[in-house]
């Protein structure tokens, strides 16, 4: 893929998370995500992914390095940023005692403008998740596929210029996970980007556009799935991971 | 076999190393609070033998009696000092004296005993705590009863000696002196008894620590859930990703959790407060007045200015926990968590009901007043009985209290702390790893 310098929503420049001195749950991870882009970052569980992901949401403060997300650095202007992203963490829950509609209603009314716009939003969100009459239950009776639907609708309601999803379908059923997947592919083909993260390879295979392989927290390669494949003569994604860090 | 097995892994999961060290502490809580309050009665007990007195009838009689006092007993030896009075204001002769109680025996005594007559004895004693330590018998009202003794002895020995005892004459035996009580408060006085003034206050004002008590409690355990439920749901992240301040997310958390609070105190307030209304209603006739004389009856400033410390209590409460919530690993450790509050809650609580704080000895009263809370469950003695530079002291130091733990709060919600802190920190030992994903 082509990286045209206007078109880039995040820029990751050497970013580094120490939570002793010493010992990097991050270190020095740099790359770029474009507007309708799907990158993913897919490692083990404590490779660093998360903690990246945190940084770049603003939650976590880098020990060295920063991240742009729409021109706005996460350092000097997380206000910004926070206006121009969302973020799904992985194993969220909701307010247990909200209704699903009530619970869309207050997250909307975090990310917009005035009380017109909350409305669109939690239209927007109620199209996307299928929950239908549902929405009038009590979060607590869903069941993880729809809470996570719900979840994810929350994200991309507000139509945000980075949409970031940690582990978007772990723990779902095969039905629900696919349906995950095709949502987050529809929405990046009409202009949203995404960052992913995910320990399941195959998964990121079929729905990312580039993926960047991190272990230890390094970040060791970047590309797309097909250019990796090729590049490590490998027939899938696992593959190329077992090869990447066998060769550092 | 299966049993014990089962038993060992209940008992693992209750005991464990927080839980013990809680334990200890309240052990080393309980050992010292029971050493305070040996050591007052102790106090009270040497108090109870020190008779101050003052002669002002100074007949062969009088000095009789006095001596009478003097004179040691099988299980008692009185300490008893004369003094001379300057005036008879005897609020300000009690202030100037430096003393808690002391007698007069009124010029024109001997002659009341002789004519037959009763007696008059002037009791007067100082207020200066409704706590129950402080309100013990004084060795001068132990005097009392000695002199009424040392009277009948007296006419006894004298109406026998002449033959048979009149009908009024067995009167005035019954009661042979007519005590009259006068208690100060500061540098008022009114005529009526310490004690029943005690037991009249203590029953008016037995809800406030309680009320203090579930309001620190209710609202410290409520935010703390809510902290800790935001963090491990991880609605917590989702929030403070949102573009919306972390100081409208953290004040809106206070607020809601100060009401949860309010409405709690007022219902156990409503409810404490009619089963106590029977107390009220059997009150003497003239506590009203009598109160209202000596400045320790309930004005809106008292009010006033008691809910003040309540209110900076509670929010203390509520930002300290905000602070140990952040620290939550899981539901259950969330319990654990409230329970540093609870002690620092409990200590003073029990401690103010028992005995005048501000009469402790230094460095268990300094440490005392070190808990932010003390100062609310002092609040009432200090307005009633005039320590206004304490009360303005204690909600002073209260107030900068909230403001370092609410910077702290602040602190925790914007940095990663509130993402990376676990109670190992706070009650164990610290992770060996960090955390890395």
């Amino acid at each position: 893929m082509e990286n045209s310098q206007e078109n880039i929503v995040l820029r990751v420049e050497g970013l580094s998370k120490a939570y002793k001195k010493g010992v990097f749950a991050s270190k020095d991870v740099s790359f770029s995500v474009k507007k309708g882009e799907i990158f993913a970052l897919i490692g083990p569980n404590g490779a660093g992914k998360t903690t990246t992901i945190r940084m770049i949401a603003t939650l976590l403060k880098p020990t060295e390095g920063d991240a742009l997300v729409d021109g706005n650095s996460i350092i000097s202007a997380p206000e910004k940023v926070r206006r121009c992203l969302t973020y799904l963490p992985d194993e969220a829950g909701a307010y247990k005692n909200m209704k699903g509609r009530q619970y869309l209603r207050f997250m909307a009314d975090m990310y917009a403008d005035n009380k017109q716009q909350s409305a669109e939003f939690v239209k927007r969100a109620e199209e996307i998740c299928g929950l239908g009459e549902r929405l009038d239950d009590k979060v607590e009776s869903y069941s993880r596929g729809m809470i996570r639907k719900l979840l994810l609708a929350r994200t991309i309601m507000s139509r945000p210029e980075l949409a970031i999803l940690d582990e978007p379908t772990s723990g779902l059923d095969i039905i629900n996970a696919l349906d995950i997947r095709r949502m987050i592919r529809s929405l990046a083909e009409q202009g949203m980007s995404f960052l992913l993260s995910s320990h399941n390879m195959l998964e990121i295979e079929y729905v990312s556009d580039r993926v960047g392989i991190i272990a230890k927290g390094n970040l060791l390669e970047v590309g797309t799935p097909a250019e990796l494949l090729e590049k490590y003569g490998a027939e899938n994604l696992e593959e190329v991971f077992e090869r990447v860090v066998s060769s550092r | 076999m299966k049993f014990a097995s089962l038993f060992k892994k209940e008992l693992r999961e209750m005991l464990s190393p927080q839980t013990i060290i809680m334990l200890v502490f309240v052990l080393i809580v309980m050992v010292g609070l029971s050493g305070m309050v040996n050591g007052a009665m102790d106090e009270a007990q040497e108090e109870s033998s020190k008779i101050t007195i003052c002669d002002l009838d100074d007949t062969d009689f009088s000095r009789s009696v006095i001596k009478f006092l003097k004179t040691p007993t099988a299980d008692m030896k009185n300490d008893v000092k004369i003094i001379k009075l300057e005036s008879d204001d005897y609020a300000k002769e009690i202030n100037r004296l430096g003393l808690k109680s002391f007698i007069v025996v009124p010029e024109g005594f001997t002659e009341s005993v002789n004519k037959g007559e009763q007696a008059k004895l002037i009791y007067v004693s100082k207020m200066t705590s409704l706590s129950t330590m402080s309100n013990v018998n004084s060795g001068s009202e132990t005097a009392v009863t000695l002199i009424e003794a040392a009277v009948k002895s007296a006419l006894y020995t004298d109406k026998v000696s002449k033959g048979q005892l009149t009908e009024d004459e067995v009167t005035q035996l019954n009661s042979p002196v007519d005590v009259q009580e006068q208690t100060i408060v500061g540098g008022k006085s009114a005529n009526i008894s310490q004690l029943i003034l005690y037991s009249a206050s203590y029953s008016q004002t037995m809800l406030m620590p309680l009320v203090v008590y579930m309001l620190i409690l209710l609202g410290s355990q409520t935010m703390i859930n809510a902290v800790a439920a935001e963090k491990l749901d991880k609605t917590l992240e989702t929030l403070l990703s949102a573009p919306v301040s972390r100081i409208s997310v953290l004040s809106a958390k206070m607020l809601a959790a100060a009401v949860v609070a309010l409405l709690n105190a007022v219902v156990y307030m409503l409810g404490m407060n009619n089963m106590t209304s029977g107390v009220s209603s059997s009150l003497p006739d003239n506590y009203t007045e009598m109160a209202k004389q000596l400045g320790l009856n309930f004005t809106t400033t008292t009010y006033v200015m008691i809910g003040a410390q309540m209110l900076v209590s509670t929010l203390i409460a509520l930002s300290v926990s905000i602070i140990l919530g952040a620290f939550a690993k899981s539901v259950k450790s969330s319990q654990m968590l409230s329970m540093p509050i609870l002690f620092i809650t409990v200590v003073p609580f029990m401690v103010s009901m028992f005995m005048d704080i501000s009469s402790l000895p230094g460095a268990v009263r300094y440490l005392l007043y070190a808990i932010p809370f003390t100062h609310t469950f002092m609040a009432s003695d200090c307005i009633l009985f005039g320590k206004t530079s304490l009360y303005v002291g204690g909600l002073i130091y209260q107030i900068i209290f909230l403001i370092v733990c609410m910077a702290i709060a602040l602190k925790i919600f914007t940095s990663d702390k509130i993402f990376t802190a676990s109670e190992t920190r706070i009650f164990g030992k610290k992770k060996k790893h960090a955390e890395a994903d």
